[in-house]
């Protein structure tokens, strides 16, 4: 899964309220119809090198647009820092993404080379840095391809915007939020990959905005959610999205494209999304005998079912999910049928089947031969029906409902359907999206306790520490105040990285700590007074990663020290801020293990050896980061006059790792291919 | 040894003498009287035999077989008066393997050896790794009905029934593969034609044959069959199986352990065959949207193994060339997400333009179809009043990504409607394009279909597709629509590689819709199917075969204690179902996991079973012999414990000691 997420603890931002939309001057406006027009002028020569029929725009226009917002600026505008950042960093990548195809594809014409090559030099960085597995023989790969310093000659078209030369840092600030809402709302249009800022509603009546990509799945919003609630985690919570006009609502599956439903609602819908605890969503699996063994309501069994243990609960389970085919809860009994477009209800006999809803015609028996097919699942989804007894005359209040996810207004397509009772209707939804889902549901579910189980951990430590989840946070506050040129995009793009990473092991593994989460709860309490006395205040990047290695291998309580420490000193340094969330990544990991007999295995590597150990790893953050490091804090004052040519560099920099990365290999052997082809032809 | 004799000839030792007859139990065979002692070992006498019979042979399988005591003697240490053996004893020497035929779940015929000697589930043991099936507990054998076997001599003498008898597997070891077959089954053609027998899908089965077999017609004939199931753990001879007699070989026990296409391909098709039997001769009930489904499985599988496409597409990679791959590489990383990523700007997605008509069904409206200018560009439609408007705005577009796409065709009539459903947020909106002939339409209805999975035309199965319609339609031309066959199927090749729709649906659905009803819906379900490869398909359908309701459940005829009347006791993987027989409901379930013991009073041929929390329940078995109610349960329970002991290692004892019953020990 590619994702961005986990970017607690980002060091780069922007001062907050700094933004002034205003404020865009020509020369940023310039640079970005220079950048733009290279696009063009890339995917042009793309398109005549390759196809036939050039096609110089994106044939399509993206509708990206933004759900709970009035329109995309505010919802930009609302976005979190590190999103906005990392919003950027992924269009960015969409960027250096074509450069890359065009470089590929045009490695016999030299002239395109330079402009490609200069647009990507930042990018070797960002993937310098990250030089994780996989993304290692790309790496080395452009390496040959591209001179890496080309950059003065086409640098013009960056540089640009940094000719406001002598401004005030706040006023940098400001503007570099401004070029990234702008190059946001620019690229958002040609942008490959779909983003949505997504307005979220929390329990106590705030919101949330959040950025979602289409790779995005509700499980990973719900990660991210998690990380910026510091709720409990727990397998309860879920997206839900309630449609106010047709009165459903339903929770997302955890395997759901959350851009793909989204996209469904109207522009001027009323929909919300929400983010909750529901108990319905895993009840089967905590609970498996309620929907398997309830033989229609015998009192008998219910009282056995009470009862049933965990062994039991879960061989029921085995029996029902992990065989060849998922069994479907026996389920059948009446129910009424809202019928077409009146408020009438018939009652009609119902069975469900791993194949569909069934019913009994009239006179018929229910033998399979006499079913007739209500609805099949493989285009509806399922909704409760809110307060359907007021608005249609449902008999009773535990109302159903399937439609097509596409339809968002009131049509006879819409199936209605009343249980008697709550429990039939838990039942029976249940049962459906059993029949619908078939084992994904377990395997989310198996996420979501996995993921729970270790939140549960985390936080338990948080709480006994009386720790409060701010270290991460602060720290990226702080941070962005300093940081503005390219060392914080460095960092970020690091970052997102690393969050890539760890998706990976997360899903290889069982379930990791977010580098996040691990953050805030365990690492701040101890650590606060350690790092304060041990640490060097004005630490020299490089020195500090020493440091770090020397404390994380001692006992973990010293670990833990090293990472939090990070948030800390950016409080009291200006410039470093932007390296240490990197390393705070890397160094909170290592120490949890000692705490956690769990999360070690996986990691058990690093928190040793922290410094060594992470050469040794493929961990990439250590090398970047000192180069950059070391400049910057060196030259601090010089910063203001040097950040301004950085913002465009940055925006390359993030790009191939945070975006890119995945595609790109298929991209390429999609350029090799066709190449072959065409040499074939030829 | 024995037979110490005086000088006048009286025996001095207690010898006496004892009659062997050589051969297979046969009142006329040759026989040969050998003079021993009570204390003369097994082993000793069985030498004295070959001795006397002064022939040639390989005497190594044969052994003794003690006809009254329905016995072998097979150890060789002990001695006549430890057996119990007296001169009176009927005592046949004979091979211990005797070839015998087995109808496989495909209904086929294959002579094989079988051991006579060995407890049955050993011999399952010993026959299923000669056929290459993993798992052999799961399967056993049963009697040929006889009835059948009178039907079979009118109908086709002239079966061709393979023969594996003169395969040997070397014991101990697992069977090496060979030219992607076990090697015992590449030695010659013959075997290696069996083995291909055993591992592909079988042609669908003559329509007209279909209707002829017989059908249960109510869950009391469902419990016939499972009167027939032989003891496991007694050997055939035991059982009264001659050599020469027919067996069923059938997977028994409802619980598919491992299944894993890679290794397992004579026991997926066999598991296959056996279920598509079990729905083609109605043994088992399913829905007409299931059965649609069924049959298009059935129809995909079929068109694949008589490709030739046998062998697991894995390689499918190698098949495309490295742009189809890299673009269906492309795809599924992109599943799902708008069909205008990246693709558009490399590759030209073809679009259709064309003048159909086109007719939207309204309230109040009487229109019919009128000419529009239609464009079809990625999955979106669009059409204009006519070409000339086409720059400017459409009247309508229709994005068709999740839209349902229904044929309505008359290939006779020349109608070649494509009926749209397509989601909208007001609804679903319903429109009918109207092509001109079959190649437009196999276009356009190729094209829908790939829209509606969020596809476009660019997608390498779009040619595929048109050809699939286009075949599709000349089928109907020569056979559901111009043949006028309405009623009567047509022989299994009639069309040769197309669709006999009426070869693929129980009878029941062939006397309830024609075939020209049919085809479209299967074509349509067929849809669904059509990418995935043969192995995939058979676990497919497989897998939709488990999930219907009714499926694992073995029928027998019980009396319940305290109960007047016959009723049904279904035997499942997970549980024992008692069924009223006249009406077919559910009374009553209980699980295996509540069981605390069950006990089978061999006298009274009552089977009495403890639930948790003092539950019994005793019954007496009508229709099968207790003993087979009894291995069910202990054969389940076995299985049951499979999961923790991975591997294929079998334990036997704990089988038999679950399964066996008081004879056994």
């Amino acid at each position: 899964m590619h994702q961005r997420g986990k970017n607690d603890g980002k060091a780069c931002g922007i001062l907050n309220g700094l933004f002034k939309m205003g404020e865009s001057n020509e020369d940023i406006e310039q640079m970005f119809s220079n950048l733009l027009g290279e696009m063009d002028l890339l995917t042009q020569s793309l398109g005549v090198d390759i196809l036939p029929p050039p096609d110089p725009k994106p044939p399509r226009v993206e509708f990206n647009y933004s759900v709970g917002f009035k329109d995309l600026n505010e919802s930009l505008n609302a976005l979190e820092d590190q999103d906005l950042d990392a919003l950027m960093a992924d269009l960015v990548a969409d960027i250096s993404e074509a450069e890359q195809r065009t470089i590929q594809a045009q490695k016999e014409t030299p002239q395109k080379q330079p402009q490609s090559a200069s647009l990507c030099v930042p990018s070797f960085s960002g993937t310098a840095s990250l030089g994780y597995g996989a993304n290692v023989a790309a790496t080395s790969q452009y390496d040959d391809d591209l001179p890496p310093p080309p950059a003065d000659p086409v640098l013009d078209l960056p540089l640009p915007p940094p000719p406001p030369g002598p401004i005030s840092q706040e006023e940098e600030e400001a503007q570099a939020k401004a070029d990234k809402i702008k190059l946001a709302l620019e690229k958002l249009k040609e942008a490959k990959v779909k983003k949505l800022v997504v307005k979220i509603h929390m329990n106590d009546n705030s919101s949330k905005s959040l950025m979602v990509d289409e790779r995005q799945l509700a499980r990973d919003v719900l990660d991210n959610l998690f990380e910026k609630t510091h709720c409990d985690c727990n397998v309860d919570w879920c997206l839900y999205e309630i449609y106010p006009e047709l009165q459903i609502e339903r929770f997302f599956e955890d395997h759901e494209n959350v851009v793909e439903i989204l996209s469904d609602w109207t522009r001027d819908t009323e929909n919300k999304l929400l983010f909750l605890e529901k108990k319905e969503k895993y009840a089967v699996f905590k609970n498996p005998q309620n929907f398997y063994l309830d033989n229609k309501g015998k009192k008998e069994n219910k009282e056995t079912n009470e009862k049933m243990n965990a062994k039991n609960k879960e061989s029921l389970l085995e029996e029902s999910f992990c065989g060849t085919s998922v069994i479907v809860p026996e389920l059948e009994g009446a129910l009424y049928l809202k019928e077409d477009g009146k408020k009438s209800w018939k009652r009609r006999y119902f069975l469900l089947r791993a194949s569909g809803i069934y019913y009994v015609p009239k006179g018929k028996t229910k033998t399979s031969r006499d079913l007739a097919c209500f609805i099949q699942f493989e285009n509806v989804n399922i909704y409760y029906g809110i307060q359907c007894k007021m608005k249609y005359k449902a008999p009773t209040d535990y109302c159903f409902v399937l439609k097509h996810p596409q339809i968002q207004k009131e049509s006879q397509y819409i199936k209605y359907l009343c249980c008697d009772d709550a429990r039939a209707l838990s039942q029976w939804v249940t049962g459906i999206r059993i029949a619908k889902y078939g084992k994904t549901l377990y395997d989310n579910y198996q996420r979501a306790t996995a993921k729970a189980g270790l939140a549960s951990r985390w936080t338990n430590l948080g709480t006994v520490n009386a720790v409060p989840p701010a270290p991460p946070s602060t720290g990226v506050k702080t941070d962005p105040t300093q940081a503005n040129g390219q060392l914080p995009q460095a960092t970020q793009s690091m970052n997102t990285a690393l969050g890539e990473d760890w998706r990976h092991l997360e899903t290889t593994k069982d379930k990791k700590p977010d580098p996040g989460l691990g953050s805030h709860d365990p690492g701040a309490p101890r650590a606060q007074p350690l790092p304060k006395s041990s640490l060097p205040p004005p630490p020299p990047p490089v020195r500090r990663s020493s440091d770090v290695g020397g404390g994380s291998p001692g006992t973990p309580p010293k670990a833990k020290g090293a990472a939090a420490r990070f948030p800390a000193p950016p409080d009291d340094l200006l410039p470093p801020p932007p390296p240490p969330p990197p390393p705070v990544e890397d160094d909170e990991l290592p120490p949890p293990p000692p705490d956690f007999n769990d999360t070690p295995p996986d990691f058990v590597p690093p928190p040793p050896p922290s410094f060594a150990g992470d050469l040794g790893f493929p961990l990439p953050p250590p090398p970047p980061p000192p180069p950059a490091l070391a400049p910057e804090s060196v030259r601090t004052p010089p910063m203001t006059v040097k950040r301004p040519p950085p913002p465009p560099k940055r925006q390359e920099n993030p790009g191939p790792p945070g975006g890119g990365g995945g595609e790109q290999d298929f991209m390429s052997d999609l350029m090799k291919a066709l190449q072959k082809k065409r040499g074939n032809m030829s | 040894m024995a037979g110490m004799k005086t000088a006048t000839g009286d025996y001095i030792d207690s010898s006496w003498e004892l009659r062997v007859f050589i051969g297979e139990e046969d009142p006329e065979a040759e026989s040969l009287t050998l003079r021993v002692t009570g204390e003369s070992h097994i082993g000793g006498v069985l030498l004295k035999i070959v001795e006397e019979i002064k022939r040639k042979q390989d005497w190594s399988d044969h052994a003794i077989w003690w006809e009254q005591k329905r016995q072998w003697l097979l150890q060789t240490h002990w001695t006549l008066d430890k057996y119990g053996i007296l001169a009176d004893a009927r005592l046949f020497f004979g091979p211990q393997h005797r070839p015998v035929i087995l109808r496989l779940p495909n209904r086929r015929a294959l002579r094989l050896r079988a051991s006579f000697s060995q407890p049955l589930f050993q011999a399952m043991v010993a026959i299923c790794r000669l056929l290459s099936i993993r798992h052999p507990e799961e399967l056993s054998l049963l009697r040929a009905p006889e009835k059948e076997k009178k039907k079979k001599k009118e109908k086709e003498p002239e079966e061709e029934v393979y023969d594996l008898t003169k395969v040997v597997l070397v014991g101990g070891v697992a069977p090496a593969s060979f030219r992607g077959m076990p090697a015992h089954f590449s030695d010659s053609a013959q075997t290696e034609a069996c083995y291909h027998m055993l591992s592909r899908p079988q042609p669908p089965p003559d329509p007209l044959l279909l209707q002829r077999l017989p059908r249960p017609s109510s869950l009391l004939d469902k419990t016939q069959l499972h009167s027939r199931w032989l003891d496991s753990s007694r050997c055939l001879m035991q059982q009264g199986i001659k050599a020469g007699d027919t067996l069923w070989l059938r997977f028994k026990y409802y619980s598919f352990f491992d299944l894993d296409p890679k290794t397992d391909p004579v026991r997926l098709t066999q598991l296959y065959e056996q279920a598509r039997w079990d729905l083609l001769l109605e043994e088992i009930d399913c829905t007409e949207e299931e059965m649609m489904v069924f049959a298009a499985l059935q129809y995909h599988i079929n068109k694949l193994s008589q490709s030739g496409e046998v062998d697991e597409p894995a390689g499918t990679d190698s098949g495309l060339d490295d742009l189809d791959a890299a673009l269906s590489n492309l795809e599924v990383k992109l599943e799902g997400s708008a069909p205008t990523d990246m693709l558009d700007s490399l590759t030209t997605i073809p679009e259709l333009k064309d003048h159909l008509r086109i007719f939207r069904p309204r309230k109040l409206t009487l229109k019919g179809y009128r000419q529009h200018w239609v464009v079809f560009k990625e999955t979106t439609l669009s059409y204009y009043k006519s070409q000339e408007e086409a720059p400017g705005d459409p009247i309508q577009q229709l994005n068709l990504k999740g839209c349902e796409v229904v044929p309505d065709v008359n290939v006779s009539g020349q109608k070649f409607c494509i009926k749209l459903l397509v989601p909208s947020p007001e609804g679903m909106s319903e429109i009918y394009l109207r092509c001109q002939d079959e190649q437009q339409y196999a276009r356009w209805m190729a094209g829908c279909r790939l829209a509606s999975k969020g596809r476009t035309m660019a997608d390498s199965s779009y040619s595929s597709e048109v050809q699939a319609i286009l075949a599709f339609l000349s089928l109907q031309r020569t056979g559901g629509g111009g043949g006028g066959s309405g009623n009567h199927p047509q022989g299994p090749d009639a069309s040769a590689e197309g669709l006999n729709p009426y070869g693929l649906v129980a009878p029941r659905f062939q006397r309830k819709f024609k075939a020209k009803q049919l085809t479209p819906r299967i074509l349509e379900a067929h849809q669904n199917v059509a990418q995935l490869s043969l192995s995939e398909a058979q676990l497919r359908f497989i897998q939709a075969w488990q999930s219907l309701p009714d499926f694992g459940i073995s029928y027998v005829v019980v009396r319940f204690k305290g109960s007047r009347k016959d009723e049904i006791l279904g035997i499942a993987n997970n549980r024992l179902i008692r069924i009223d027989l006249s009406v077919g409901d559910v009374v009553k379930t209980w699980r295996f996991s509540n069981m605390r013991q069950w006990n089978v009073n061999w006298d009274i041929r009552q089977v009495a079973i403890e639930f948790d929390e003092h539950i019994n329940v005793a019954f007496s078995c009508v229709s099968a012999s207790c003993r087979i109610v009894h291995e069910y349960i202990g054969g389940y329970i076995f299985l049951s414990t499979r999961e923790r002991a991975r591997g294929e290692e079998l334990d036997e004892d704990l089988f038999l000691q679950l399964t066996g019953g008081h004879e056994a020990f």
